[in-house]
């Protein structure tokens, strides 16, 4: 199994992700659902408390150095991935009965961590790619093993970053993110019955590996051009 | 202006396992007496803590100040290391909280184990503790495992900022791990694993403040 493969540890290989079958994908447009949710998650999840951790409180752009940025970017690309997960199976209805507020929940909390980053960013927030979940979004085991893979993911992320963070007050943000998406790591892991602690020290990932495994389970698709109408192929 | 105490951090000892997971904000104050009262609110008056405290706001990072924090989260990785021992071998614990001692103290006697051989001579004694209840009953012990993982998190968190480079590498290891810890026995006391988007985190002034309410640490 190759290192830049989206997997969990210490379980099989059949639970690898990058391979997942592309039928029945969904192309949505969450722009809409994240504006009211983005509020949501802002007011009753802690939002506002990850910005006054900032201590800044009209973000300005000169306030985050070039290196800082870039790392807020890949931040908020991992966070638009898992928002964008978790947004879609809550509209999917994928997951039943007491599950269902695991989406809910986290798809409130990843949409927090969104709106907390582009609003640091300003103008140089990187822009919300495409998703292709592939049918991951629409089958609970499927989910909740995907769910497992990437808060992993996030928490191995954060990790990678906090020596690389230039600023005290945007570490302090970092932290602050890193150790809920390690919670979320344990809790996806308890429901989906793996253990939750597999070792007494959990490893970060730089960026280019976590790059790699994001790339590949192909859940980030090109984007679809803002034209609906189609160039002609040849235009002599 | 914080609060003198995190209540979030503490809000245990009213969840038994089973119960919904109650929402994250209406109704931490009334678990806070309970919590504490476990070790009768003795305040630690000795000083011992407040001799070892790191410094409070963001100072500039250096070695003797990694020594200093270091040692302060050596005294909360003995604490739970003590706590989950005895608790896995005299807790009447079974099913899914016998399994979560029983990994989880392995995580913190190594936890005590790196933290003492990053330190060499420097490193603090193991106090004496005493746990009372805590240790001996399900239900107690699986309120004061989750008051104690969420306050781990928080007191590692309170101190990134204050670390070295090196330094906070390795406690990055370690933090997330004991989140993971929390995340694990909320979920199995019915509790939210992660009520909050972002984790507050503490000074060390309010968690040696929580930890003497404790009552658990006898001696330096």
């Amino acid at each position: 199994m190759g290192e830049d493969e989206l997997t969990i540890d210490n379980t099989p290989s059949e639970l690898t992700l990058a391979q997942v079958d592309s039928d029945g994908a969904l192309q949505e447009a969450l722009a809409a659902v994240d504006s009211r949710a983005a509020f949501l998650g802002k007011a009753a999840l802690g939002g506002a408390a990850f910005l006054a951790a900032l201590s800044v409180p009209e973000p300005a752009e000169g306030a985050v150095s070039a290196s800082d940025a870039a790392i807020l970017n890949f931040a908020l690309t991992l966070e638009y991935l898992q928002a964008a997960f978790y947004t879609e199976t809550e509209r999917n209805k994928a997951v039943k009965a007491e599950l269902a507020r695991v989406p809910r929940q986290l798809g409130a909390v990843e949409r927090a961590h969104v709106t907390a980053l582009q609003d640091v960013l300003g103008r140089r927030a990187v822009k919300r790619p495409a998703f292709n979940f592939q049918g991951v979004t629409e089958d609970q085991v499927k989910f909740l093993k995907t769910a497992v893979a990437f808060e992993d993911l996030g928490a191995a992320a954060y990790k990678g970053q906090a020596t690389r963070v230039d600023s005290p007050a945007l570490l302090a943000a970092a932290v602050a993110i890193h150790s809920v998406e390690a919670r979320h790591a344990a809790w996806m892991r308890y429901l989906a019955g793996f253990t939750p602690a597999g070792r007494a020290f959990d490893e970060g990932k730089p960026e280019f590996a976590v790059r790699r495994i994001v790339a590949s389970t192909r859940f980030i698709v090109a984007r679809p051009r803002t034209t609906r109408r189609r160039r002609p192929r040849f235009t002599g | 202006m914080m609060d003198d105490l995190r209540i979030d951090l503490i809000d245990s000892a009213a969840s038994t396992p089973g119960e919904p997971a109650p929402q994250p904000r209406d109704t931490r104050r009334q678990f806070l007496g309970q919590t504490l009262a476990v070790g009768g609110a003795t305040i630690f008056a000795g000083g011992v803590f407040v001799a070892a405290l790191p410094r409070l706001a963001v100072s500039a990072p250096s070695p003797a100040q990694d020594a200093e924090i270091l040692n302060f989260a050596l005294l909360l990785e003995y604490i739970e290391s003590a706590f989950f021992t005895e608790a896995s071998v005299k807790g009447n614990l079974s099913g899914e909280l016998l399994e979560f001692a029983d990994v989880v103290r392995g995580h913190e006697r190594a936890h005590v184990a790196f933290l003492r051989g990053a330190l060499g001579n420097k490193a603090r004694k193991q106090p004496k503790l005493e746990f009372g209840d805590a240790t001996r009953e399900p239900g107690a012990f699986t309120a004061a495992a989750v008051a104690l993982e969420d306050l781990a998190v928080s007191a590692y968190n309170g101190q990134a900022g204050n670390l070295t480079k090196g330094t906070l590498e390795a406690a990055a290891k370690i933090v997330s791990v004991e989140a993971r810890h929390a995340g694990w026995i909320r979920a199995i006391a019915g509790k939210n694993p992660a009520p909050a988007a972002t984790e507050e985190p503490l000074t060390a002034k309010q968690v040696t403040a929580a930890v003497a309410k404790t009552g658990w640490v006898k001696t330096s």
